[in-house]
């Protein structure tokens, strides 16, 4: 019997815990696709939009929804150059009446546009502030922990490397080890020594074989830059995306740098920011008034002798920019993760699938088609397009 | 079949038939090594210099820190730029003398390849040599840099205070001002100076060329009325019989020809006939090179030979005949096929004679080839100049001419009565020069104004009536410039905004004679994008008066003299142009220098041989190059060189060969001379010669046919291939390629060898320029080469011309000796080249047995002893950063353009869409004014370039090699009457 009850009560235990733990997670989840619905969306336009608190940058929101319908307002928000440029009145009208200053386009589709549309109209300001003040403590504390106390795997990574105390040790060894068995002798057994040199060399060669291989590489570098630019508030805290900023990553072969102007869009209103205050936002002042443009350390560098599309693998390969940049959401100042060797690469392309069917340019490689209709193939690399040949990069 | 030869050492081998026994050249010079270094040996001190460099080089690499780089957005980001992606810009270039609708490739702001604009009715996408390096003069540092005054450097303010204040109280004292300029095709230029004219009341407007073609605007003025010169279309003659006329080089409009003569040339669509050519010329020509039928000519028998076709043609048609000596030519055949062709025939001469301009257009208006070849509606804007104008100008400054500004002349190098100039120059209180560049007139003007480049300038062009072409600025000035227009525009009193003034004037006076626009914005905007507006103008075309015609008298001392501009650098105003300077000139293969050309049996009578130094007139010496094919007592020498204050490059190049200008009744002409040559004893000077660099041992490399053979068997002259295809059988297996399988196609019945596609791949790929050692020492760096042939006779020889670049082999012979694998085969069919990877073995280029493998033997950038555009910061601007530049110890070649096949790979995949034929266009195809080069993929068989494979013309340099080779040529077609 008490064996009996026991497991029952472990087993009543177990589903407590079980449907305990799976309401968390649906709340959880729930709550998370809420916030994705409006509020979260609706992050982007505050820095320039107010509801019912005045004119900023651009116009009072309040009540929008019934000032314009709801295509206008679709159209207008996912890009509103396009509209002026098509010489929509409305949208001519309110351009020039915020000293034509662009609003940047939004990639939200429609059904994102209208949760937002949704958010601002019903929106309560008491509400509002209410969740706020309870939501302080958990944003401030939940997210950051593990970037503050754990450190990311490649800064762990980064460390493991710095051998040179391991370095020195081992040539001090070495020596010791070379002096007693010459000129010391304390040590009466010979076979010490041996073993000694032979580790101490081992690890030496190993150290000078890593080293040698990384000459001219630049893993883990991370520069100090002339804005302590935050990619982590930028990216990880206002989810802002990439190629807001690096805006020819789909277009060119450079992802691009954004222009002091770029910056400009939200700098306009953002004059302080959490981390860092005032000083390092100035910088972006002082850079167009004394009409300099900021001079950035590069980080990501690949030599002269090759060639790199971005748009050859965001637009076309269609990867997201953190399998080579890393999870630069969490990077205070950006660091190279990967160490962009040649081998990198290589073994990249032949464990890629390329766009085979969904992209029309392949149509050409009818052997491959024919292959992989008839099942010889299960699937189309990088490397089997020819990814892997020299004059692919190197020209 | 037909033996071809590349120089005299060549013929006399295959004369004595010993050509198997020669031993080929060394592929390098050996000179200044040791017995030992020869033999390829070291010894124990080689072995411990090389260690101690090994390790000491080690050290350094390891401690190095790899530098900092910078990424330098931009502060505010043009809409139209995007970093990475090259934007295009409709232009023209006109220099004075040759005239190019054109593209500009800018990346990131900054020019780095001229293509030719396909938009343009007359160069129709083509460009010339000249046209694709004018990028380089932008980047040339002996540019000015800042207005000059007494050569000491100044500002623009103080400078037009000086200048305005000098003009004012001579128009107040009403002294004369002289405006000296070449061809002004611009019009609103032209409206321009006609204002600036009206403001300083006493100004005349006097136009000068260096070479000009003022007889044929005489001729014309007695024959039609009015002084102007026609336009010719090609196109629509069956026959051209040229006298002396460079037409597909040098003379008049040679691209526009180009294009209309190789599209009548071409035999791809199962024409039945072909346009004949018959050129008639003292010195060798690549028009006469291109031609059926060559027969050399003295310059004195030119005007005596046309008009005894004349009186032929005249007494057939029963008209007045003229007296005229007898000819030892036989032209009754000739003339005969004129009168055949009548009306569908165009008889021109590049002879600036007024006798011999009246006797062509007599012929001309005899065969009835006004409007219908010949139109005197349309006309040419080009060549303007008035060969007297030196003259006047010196008679005016002795008469009290007060003032001399000079606009794109420098008559001080370039006019026969140059020193005269200079020293009257010096009696005149304002002397001003608008030169770009510190020339010889320029250094002798008080006050410099340089001009843009004329890709920095706005401007405009009317080079035929009613043919308007457009030219925009794609970079902001480099240096401290301003544009000549907007200089005067200032010294005018007005805005210096040449821009706008351009914009008034089109829309005053073009934009009302069109009907397509409605509004002048959208005008205005389309021409400034296409780059070129035709106006459907109507004019009357003009009715003939025939002339009294005579032969002209030349009095003949010794040898007679034929002055020549070479293709590359025309009439010397771009010798600083290293790429020009090592453009090998395409008959005499020649680089860096001039030099006198004598014919074979010339030579012979006066015991001359090659390289000797001659002395000529007893004013300069030169040295001697034998010339095949030159007309007997003819001695050739190119014009354009012998600069003293071009800039490092050009200076001390060569002799200035302008002095020796023919002038006779008021004209300059480039022949007609007589000329006295004394060898002066033992002494040679060096030619940098590439005629037999990288020789293929006389195999049957060019493959041609006459007409009539070809009409009844398509596959004749290229009878070997059938042979070669049969034999060939290997153990391996093919290469089989999945998605593309890049070819290549040269038509040699279209390719006239004038060197476009050596510039423009020089300009696309960063090909360094070696200097006039190298050359020598066989280390020409050019990815592509223009072979000439010679065939048969010494006297006069046809010329063939082959452009032969990487063949791109599928069984290729460099790749499987290269220790390293740096140059492996693709997946689509190319020869690829891993720079990085080499090491510098040279195996490949060893076994390449079609030698179009390039070794740096130096490193060619950044290096003072190859003080080129690589060895400065604004030379190396031109670079495309596409391309890597080659460091020394490897080897390169051309690589089908890969950049460019990527970069249109690249676009097609990220419109979602399959790559369209004829989208990849590789550097020396888009701009060939010949057409001649198609490029493709042969996967596909409805490309053009497998169309092109099929037919039985076809055939690969070395089939027999089994090489695979994926660069094929079209045999060469002669319209030769049986």
């Amino acid at each position: 019997m008490n064996c009996n009850y026991r497991t029952i009560k472990i087993r009543a235990l177990r589903l407590f815990v079980f449907i305990f733990i799976l309401t968390l997670f649906l709340n959880n989840r729930l709550h998370a696709q809420e916030a994705k619905s409006g509020k979260d969306l609706y992050t982007v336009c505050k820095a320039c939009h107010t509801i019912g608190g005045g004119k900023l940058i651009g116009p009072d929101l309040k009540g929008v929804t019934e000032r314009r319908d709801e295509a206008w307002l679709i159209k207008f928000i996912q890009n509103s150059q396009e509209m002026i440029k098509a010489g929509d009145t409305i949208a001519v009208r309110l351009f020039k009446e915020y000293n034509n200053i662009p609003m940047p386009p939004n990639n939200y589709t429609d059904e994102q546009v209208k949760l937002v549309l949704e958010y601002i109209k019903n929106y309560d300001p008491e509400a509002e502030k209410a969740a706020a003040a309870a939501e302080v403590p958990q944003t401030v504390t939940e997210p950051e922990i593990p970037s503050y106390e754990l450190k990311p795997a490649y800064m762990k990574k980064a460390e493991a490397r710095d051998y040179q105390a391991i370095f020195i040790i081992s040539l001090i060894l070495l020596l010791v080890a070379v002096g007693d068995l010459v000129l010391t002798r304390l040590i009466k057994a010979k076979f010490v020594h041996i073993i000694v040199i032979f580790i101490s060399v081992f690890i030496m060669g190993e150290i000078i074989i890593v080293e040698a291989q990384g000459l001219g590489r630049q893993q883990y570098y991370s520069p100090d830059q002339p804005i302590a630019f935050s990619h982590k508030v930028h990216v990880g805290q206002n989810k802002i995306d990439c190629k807001y900023c690096h805006t020819t990553a789909e277009k060119s072969m450079h992802a691009g740098i954004p222009s002091t102007q770029l910056c400009m869009n939200c700098h306009n209103v953002v004059k302080e920011g959490k981390t860092t205050g005032k000083d390092e936002i100035a910088k972006i002042y002082k850079s167009l008034e004394t009409n300099k443009p900021i001079e950035w350390v590069k980080v990501h560098n690949l030599p002269d002798h090759v060639f790199f599309s971005h748009a050859q693998h965001v637009k076309v390969g269609k990867l997201d920019c953190k399998e080579c940049h890393g999870p630069v959401e969490t990077m205070d100042r950006i660091i190279q993760v990967e160490d962009l060797s040649m081998g990198w690469c290589i073994n990249c392309h032949r464990n890629t699938e390329v766009q085979f069917e969904a992209n029309k340019f392949y149509k050409n490689y009818t052997k491959l088609h024919e292959e992989l209709n008839k099942g010889k193939r299960s699937r189309i690399t990088v490397d089997n397009v020819g990814g892997n040949e020299c004059q692919k990069c190197h020209y | 079949m037909k033996k071809y030869w590349r120089s005299i050492e060549e013929y006399q081998a295959i004369q004595k038939q010993d050509i198997e026994k020669k031993e080929p050249e060394p592929e390098f010079s050996i000179e200044g090594m040791s017995d030992e270094e020869i033999k390829g040996k070291s010894n124990r001190r080689d072995f411990l210099k090389m260690l101690g460099f090994t390790i000491g080089y080690a050290t350094i690499a390891a401690s190095c820190e790899t530098p900092v780089r910078k990424a330098i957005p931009y502060l505010n980001q043009p809409e139209e730029i995007t970093p990475g992606v090259a934007n295009y810009y409709a232009s023209t270039f006109y220099d004075g003398h040759d005239y190019c609708s054109i593209l500009v490739k800018t990346r990131e702001g900054r020019p780095i390849k001229i293509e030719g604009n396909e938009l343009s009715s007359i160069s129709k996408g083509g460009t010339n040599a000249k046209t694709q390096a004018s990028v380089l003069n932008l980047y040339d540092n002996a540019r000015l840099k800042s207005p000059r005054k007494n050569g000491e450097k100044t500002d623009w303010a103080s400078i037009d205070k000086e200048i305005i204040a000098e003009l004012e109280k001579l128009s107040a004292e009403s002294k004369e001002i002289i405006l000296l300029s070449s061809t002004v095709i611009s019009p609103s230029t032209r409206q321009l100076i006609s204002e600036f004219s009206k403001k300083y009341k006493n100004v005349s407007w006097i136009t000068y060329d260096a070479v000009s073609m003022a007889a044929t605007h005489q001729a014309n003025k007695i024959n039609f009325g009015e002084s102007f010169i026609p336009t010719y279309n090609l196109k629509n003659a069956k026959l051209v019989m040229g006298f002396n006329a460079d037409f597909l080089g040098t003379w008049l409009s040679p691209v526009e020809f180009t294009k209309q003569y190789s599209a009548a040339r071409k035999l791809l669509n199962g024409e039945t006939s072909m346009l004949r050519h018959v050129q008639f010329e003292s010195t060798y020509t690549l028009t006469g090179g291109a031609a059926d039928d060559r027969i050399p000519i003295k310059p004195s028998e030119e005007g005596i030979l046309l008009l005894n076709i004349y009186n032929y043609i005249a007494a057939k048609t029963g008209t007045t005949t003229y007296n005229a000596p007898n000819t030892s030519v036989d032209y009754k055949a000739y003339a005969e096929e004129l009168l055949e062709n009548k009306g569908k025939a165009i008889v021109f001469s590049g002879t600036n004679d007024l006798n011999i301009q009246l006797i062509c257009n007599g012929i001309n208006a005899l065969l009835n080839n006004y409007e219908n070849t010949i139109y005197t509606a349309k006309r040419y804007n080009f060549k303007q100049g008035d060969d007297q104008a030196i003259e006047k100008v010196i008679a005016k400054i002795k008469s009290g001419a007060a003032a001399v500004v000079h606009y794109n002349v420098n008559p001080v190098y370039d006019s026969p009565k140059g020193a005269a100039y200079k020293e009257a120059l010096d009696k005149v209180g304002l002397k001003v020069s608008l030169s770009d560049t510190m020339d010889e007139t320029a250094s002798v003007c008080t006050y410099v104004c340089p001009d843009h480049n004329y890709l920095e300038s706005w401007n405009d062009a009317e080079p035929q009536t009613g043919i308007y072409s457009t030219q925009q600025p794609t970079i902001k000035n480099i240096f401290d410039t301003r544009q000549v227009q907007d200089t005067l525009l200032k010294w005018m009193g007005k805005d210096p905004v040449f821009s706008d003034y351009l914009e008034t004037y089109w829309e005053k006076n073009i934009y009302p004679k069109q009907s397509t626009f409605t509004t002048f914005k959208s005008f205005w905007n389309q021409s400034i994008h296409d780059g070129t507006a035709v106006l459907e103008t109507k004019f009357k075309s003009l009715k003939f008066k025939p002339a009294n015609l005579k032969a002209p008298e030349y009095n003949i001392n010794g040898a007679e003299l034929v002055l020549y501009e070479k293709i590359g650098l025309g009439n010397g105003k771009y010798a600083n142009n290293p790429w020009l300077q090592e453009l090998p000139d395409p008959i005499t293969m020649s680089t860096w220098d001039n030099y006198v050309c004598v014919s074979v049996a010339f030579a012979k009578a006066n015991s001359l041989s090659q390289e000797d130094v001659v002395s000529v007139n007893g004013k300069f010496e030169l040295p001697v190059l034998i010339q095949p094919g030159l007309a007997k007592n003819t001695i050739a020498i190119a014009i354009g060189y012998g600069r003293t204050r071009a800039g490092k490059v050009a200076n001390k190049l060569g002799q200035n060969a302008f002095g020796l200008i023919y002038e006779k009744d008021g004209f300059k002409s480039l022949l007609g001379n007589s000329i006295k040559i004394s060898k002066i004893e033992g002494k040679t000077y060096p030619l940098a010669l590439t005629q037999e660099h990288h020789t293929m041992e006389g195999r049957s490399l060019v493959r041609e046919t006459t007409l009539d053979k070809f009409l009844k068997n398509p596959a004749s002259g290229n009878e070997q291939h059938a042979i070669d295809q049969a034999k060939n059988t290997t153990l391996y297996t093919k290469p089989k390629f999945t998605g593309f399988q890049w070819g290549m196609n040269i038509n040699l019945n279209a390719c006239i060898g004038c060197g476009n596609c050596v510039i423009s791949c020089q300009a696309e790929n960063n090909v360094a320029v070696i200097g006039k050692e190298q050359v020598k020492n066989r280390r020409i760096m050019h990815w592509i080469r223009v072979d000439r042939y010679y065939s048969e006779d010494e006297e006069n020889p046809e010329i063939l011309h082959q452009p032969v670049m990487c063949m791109h082999c599928d069984n290729a012979p460099c790749e499987n000796v290269c220790p390293v694998a740096a140059t492996p085969h693709s997946g689509e069919g190319l020869n690829e080249m891993a720079y990085n990877r080499c090491i510098g073995t040279r195996y490949c280029m060893n076994n390449c047995p079609y030698r179009v493998r390039r070794f740096n033997w130096f490193e060619y950038a950044n290096n003072k002893d190859f003080d080129y555009n690589m060895n400065n910061e604004v030379g190396k601007l031109v670079l495309n950063p596409d391309v890597v530049v080659r460091s020394r110890g490897v080897v390169e070649k051309c690589s089908s353009c890969i950049q460019r096949i990527q970069e249109k790979k690249l676009d097609a995949k990220k419109e979602n869409r399959q790559l369209r034929d004829g989208e990849i266009k590789t550097a020396c195809q888009q701009s060939c004014p010949a057409d001649a080069i198609v490029f493709g993929d042969l996967l596909t068989p409805d490309t053009e370039i497998s169309k092109l494979n099929k037919n039985p013309r076809v055939y690969n340099l070395l089939e027999h090699l089994h090489t695979l080779p994926s660069t094929s040529y079209l045999t060469k077609i002669r319209n030769k009457k049986s």
